[in-house]
């Protein structure tokens, strides 16, 4: 709870209904997916509850947003920002720390048609500005989460592969104009909004500052420095037309499928083979979706509940999997596009499972347009969490997922994962094979403590391979002591990141949980 | 849902938040993409499905007790089903059975109902209806010329709402039924609150005494079908009666049957109703309407930590809601036009009636209703439909307050203007909009 005097203080800035340091309210912001194991990591009860936040505040402007920051250094209380929440990066690494729930921040604030971006507030989902931008022929780049997602906590502060990445990229890649609350309040504009003169939102880049690099590098804060408010995103064709008609009933909808996509399943019979598929087909920059898959992950993602996940079983046996969705707005480029993915496969010998021996449902397609595949991952056990993560080449990529099943294998025969053969990967190119993502799903059961450890073990074996046998950087390296433990054999990264820390948070008050604490004095 | 289950089940949110709206697939714009009335209103996460999920638990490991912000965050929540819905498109928990379970803890310690839901929880048991009403006025709708048939197998049970409130839908559905020949009876004074508003608090053991009253005294009359038009008492019968007690007759909501009637021409529906209207599916007429089907399977170890049910555990999904009926009914009306709101059947947005929020938190019900409105507004029609008394309470004070150019009928008032036994409404009707 908050002193009566600062809970006022707080009150005058967002009005008394939008401020709440109750009992209730507060422990059910300290739960969330995955803090059980988190917290087994940081030897703490491995309980799904994290440090009770003091108070919940909504803000609903960026001038609200940058008050409570000032506040918060007054009074030195951490603030922890959240847009839709899922995860335990969002939770509070102290008992001195308020979370800023920016619910009430929900506008599409634009939607710039010749220049292909949009703009948006925290709380609208990837699902949201679909629909509207569908309406221009337009799309969004969507991370793997899912439609109910917050695209601008992608865009800005967390991770950002999704399953269109080979056509849509990384969420990284697709931030343009920002406006930012830094944690001591001031508001800083990046990229073309940051011009004194005619400033707008078409470029992260210049005219104007770009500081994308700490803003969000590659993994992104997580609300170590500051508050992100608005911010514009990059715009993409919609891949086909964009009719979407789900009719029937929940969940088996059945969708008429839009005139030009088709699906491929593709079984490669090695990794070699496979490296090579996946660099030959995104050569052609042909795929919408081009993703490698454990067999299991496949079963996966055509299943809508676990019985019906068993009925896979015929293409639960596949080698190397490999899934292309190719989409197209008329029918010559859809033609060609065909017929470039005959050629593919003829020279590498590949077959297309799909029409042969096995048909999707239409829903399948609904869900690679909305980009729901993700969710799928939590069918088998209710649970689960990637290790990995890492982006480079194809080749890294594969050697890193073959490296790591006698890994998997090991927690398999615990029984503290679930059985996927040590085989769960999921892989994807970005920007059609410019580099890849490779992340390894495991999943295990939250509500089992055996399984809790097991997971968090695993996760935590998993980082030091790839950090002995230099497999590239996994994406949950997070907190002063992994990048404490990682900086050294990087290049002493994580002395640089905590300058930056320092430099934008004297007060050290925007949470550096997932992200890096200043320690003063350490730089 | 049995305490074991509840047990394992609030251990497994994962506070995706996709409960709060309709299932993904199903968004059509960034206005209407949610679906959670109490989060839409409140905005702290535990006025959703998920959020209660985690007060369940939380509260069970002793982390928050019973008090007055605990119970006004679990009782602002209209039941309505969306986030059990959106959670089932893929994941397999079930928010709003946990809501009841948590509710129907609360009661047993005492904290919970709400005080207006507790004075109305003493109404049904003094004059058996939460309005307070005398019990002897319960009849005071029939009127002259309505046929009542003593030895009818089919029995019309009318409700307290449609009974007290909503008489119009009472005399229209009892009309509809004469001008189709369709012999029925009603309970007169033998007939009791269905108990719905109480157990949707958490009040099982006066719901159970309620519901062995009313099954007793149907039991005894011999009665083949019991018909509603009350989608709160249908959806109470047909699903929630059966959990505790089984019985032997049909249960049919007016929907059905008039839809039943008209595809055997029993009703000719001869008279032009030149409107455009858009439907409102109730929840307890929709996706909550659904059965629990009876599972006699076993749970089979397929490997560690992965068990699976054959045969296969049937999942209430809201797909077995009643949408077409209704549907079916208006598209046969000469000349009506019907246009579809974006939410609809078992996404549908609530009215924000139900649950005993209308008693405890007008303010959140009117809210809800509003948003509706505006949706309904939306879909370019003049006339909101529905078929359920409470809903129509609800929708009409969202009209009023919002002050919509929206009419509001029930179907049976449609049909009875189809039927040509309503001229003068018709042409009251049309007049305004045409
Ligand atoms: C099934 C599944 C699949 C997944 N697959 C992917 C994937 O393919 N790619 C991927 O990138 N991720 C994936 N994830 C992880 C996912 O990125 C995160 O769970 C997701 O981004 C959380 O998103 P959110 O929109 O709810 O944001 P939040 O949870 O609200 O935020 C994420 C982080 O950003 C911070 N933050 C949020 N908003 C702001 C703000 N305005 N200012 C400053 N900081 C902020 C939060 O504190 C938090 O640390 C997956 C998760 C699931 C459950
Ligand atoms: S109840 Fe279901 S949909 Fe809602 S947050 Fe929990 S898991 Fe997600
Ligand atoms: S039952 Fe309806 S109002 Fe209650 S939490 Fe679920 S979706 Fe929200």
């Amino acid at each position: 709870m908050l002193k009566e005097e600062i809970l006022k203080e707080f009150q005058k800035i967002v009005g008394d209904e939008n401020i709440d340091d109750g009992e209730v309210t507060t422990n059910t912001y300290a739960y969330n997916w995955c803090v059980e194991f988190v917290n087994y990591l940081a030897n703490k009860d491995p309980i799904p509850f994290s440090s009770i936040p003091k108070a919940i505040i909504l803000p609903s402007t960026t001038e609200e947003v940058q008050k409570i920051v000032q506040l918060c250094n007054k009074y030195d209380i951490q603030f922890k920002a959240q847009s839709t929440g899922l995860g335990p990066w969002n939770q509070p690494s102290t008992d001195n720390c308020v979370i800023l729930d920016l619910r009430r921040m929900n506008k599409i604030v634009k939607i710039d048609v010749k220049n292909l971006y949009v703009v948006v507030e925290p709380y609208v989902s990837g699902a949201q500005i679909q629909v509207e931008v569908m309406k221009f022929g337009l799309n969004i780049h969507m991370p793997g989460a899912g439609p109910m997602a917050s695209a601008l906590a992608s865009h800005t502060s967390m991770c950002g592969p999704g399953f269109t990445s080979p056509q849509t990229g990384h969420s990284a890649r697709n931030v343009l104009g920002t406006e930012w609350v830094l944690p001591t309040g001031k508001i800083l504009r990046l990229g073309s909004l940051g011009l004194k003169k005619e400033s707008d939102w078409y470029s992260g880049d210049g005219p104007g500052p770009s500081l994308r690099g700490i803003m969000r590098g590659w993994v992104g804060t997580k609300s170590g420095l500051g508050v992100f408010t608005r911010v514009a995103m990059k715009l993409f064709p919609y891949p086909c037309n964009t009719k979407y008609i789900a009719k029937g009933h929940s969940p088996l909808y059945d969708f008429h499928l839009p005139d030009f996509i088709r699906a491929y399943l593709l079984d490669c019979r090695n990794f070699k083979h496979l490296e090579k598929s996946l660099l030959r087909i995104e050569e052609e920059e042909i795929a919408f979706i081009c993703s490698h898959m454990s067999s299991f992950a496949v079963m996966a993602i055509f299943s809508y509940s676990l019985e019906s996940l068993m009925d896979k079983i015929a293409i639960g046996s596949m080698k190397k999997p490999l899934v292309i969705v190719i989409a197209a707005r008329t029918k010559r480029e859809f033609d060609y596009k065909q017929k470039v993915m005959n050629l593919i496969m003829d020279e590498l010998n590949l077959t297309n499972i799909i029409g042969s021996k096995y048909e999707p449902k239409s829903l399948f397609y609904a869900e690679c347009l909305r980009a729901n595949l993700g969710y799928h991952g939590f069918i088998a056990t209710g649970g689960f969490q990637s290790a990995k993560g890492q982006c480079d080449t194809a080749a890294l990529c594969l050697n890193t997922e073959r490296k790591n099943i006698p890994l998997k294998q090991k927690y398999i025969e615990k029984g503290v994962i679930a059985n996927d053969f040590g085989e769960g990967a999921w892989m994807t190119s970005y920007e059609s094979g410019h580099y890849f993502h490779m992340e390894v799903p495991t999943l295990f059961d939250q509500t089992n403590a055996e399984s809790v450890k097991g997971i968090a073990e695993y996760m935590e074996e998993s980082n030091q391979m790839d950090l002995v046998k230099h497999l590239g950087t996994p994406f949950f390296i997070e907190g002063d002591e992994l990048h404490d433990e990682w900086g050294p054999h990087l290049m002493n990264y994580h002395i640089w990141l905590r300058k930056i820390k320092e430099t934008f948070d004297p007060n050290g008050i925007s949470d550096p949980g997932f992200y890096i604490s200043s320690k003063k004095g350490d730089v | 849902m049995e305490e074991e289950e509840y047990q394992k089940m609030i251990k497994r949110c994962v506070r995706c938040s996709v409960c709060k709206w309709i299932p993904q697939v199903q968004i059509k714009s960034q206005k209407y993409a949610s679906g959670c009335p109490a989060i839409d209103i409140y905005n702290f996460h535990p006025y959703s499905g998920g959020g209660k999920i985690i007060i369940a638990l939380a509260y069970e490991m002793g982390r928050i007790k019973p008090t007055e912000e605990l119970r006004d965050i679990v009782y602002k929540c209209t039941a309505c089903g969306n986030c059990a819905v959106a959670c089932k498109y893929m994941n397999t928990l079930e928010p709003l059975e946990i809501i009841m379970k948590l509710r129907e803890k609360l009661v047993n310690t005492g904290c919970g109902p709400m005080p207006q839901q507790q004075a109305y929880i003493e109404a049904v048991k003094k004059v058996n209806n939460p309005y307070n009403e005398p019990h002897e006025k319960r009849t005071d709708w029939i009127p002259d010329d309505v046929t009542l048939d003593p030895n009818a197998k089919i029995l019309y049970f009318v409700g307290c709402t449609s009974s007290y409130r909503r008489k119009e839908m009472a005399i229209a559905t009892a009309r509809i039924m004469n001008e189709a020949g369709v012999s029925f009876n009603i309970l007169q004074n033998d007939e009791f609150c269905c108990g719905s508003p109480i157990l949707r608090i958490g009040d099982t053991t006066t719901f159970e005494e309620i519901l062995n009253k009313n099954l007793d005294i149907i039991e005894s009359r011999g009665i083949e079908t019991v018909v509603f038009s009350c989608a709160g008492c249908y959806d109470t019968f047909k699903v929630d009666y059966p959990l505790s007690r089984k019985f032997d007759f049909e249960v049919k909501h007016t929907v059905e049957l008039f839809d039943e009637l008209i595809e055997s021409e029993q009703l000719k529906l001869t008279d032009n109703v030149p409107i455009i209207v858009t439907y409102h599916d109730p929840c307890h007429l929709g996706r909550n309407a659904e059965r629990y089907e009876d599972w006699d399977g076993d749970v089979v170890p397929l490997m560690p930590l992965v068990s699976i049910n054959i045969p296969p555990k049937p999942k209430r999904t809201g797909s077995k809601g009643i949408y077409d009926a209704p549907r079916k009914i208006l598209k046969k009306i000469p000349g009506l036009k019907l246009l579809e709101m974006e939410r609809i059947q078992e996404y549908a947005y609530c009215c924000g009636a139900g649950a005993g929020v209308k008693s405890a938190f007008p303010e959140m019900a009117l809210k809800t209703a509003n948003m509706r409105i505006e949706e309904a507004e939306d879909s370019g029609a003049d006339f909101l439909v529905s078929a359920c008394p409470f809903c129509s309470t609800n929708l009409q004070d969202g009209i009023n307050d919002k002050k919509s150019k929206l009419k509001y009928f029930d179907i049976s008032e449609i049909l009875l203007m189809a039927l040509g036994l309503e001229p003068e409404k018709l042409k009251q009707a049309t007049a305004e909009v045409l």
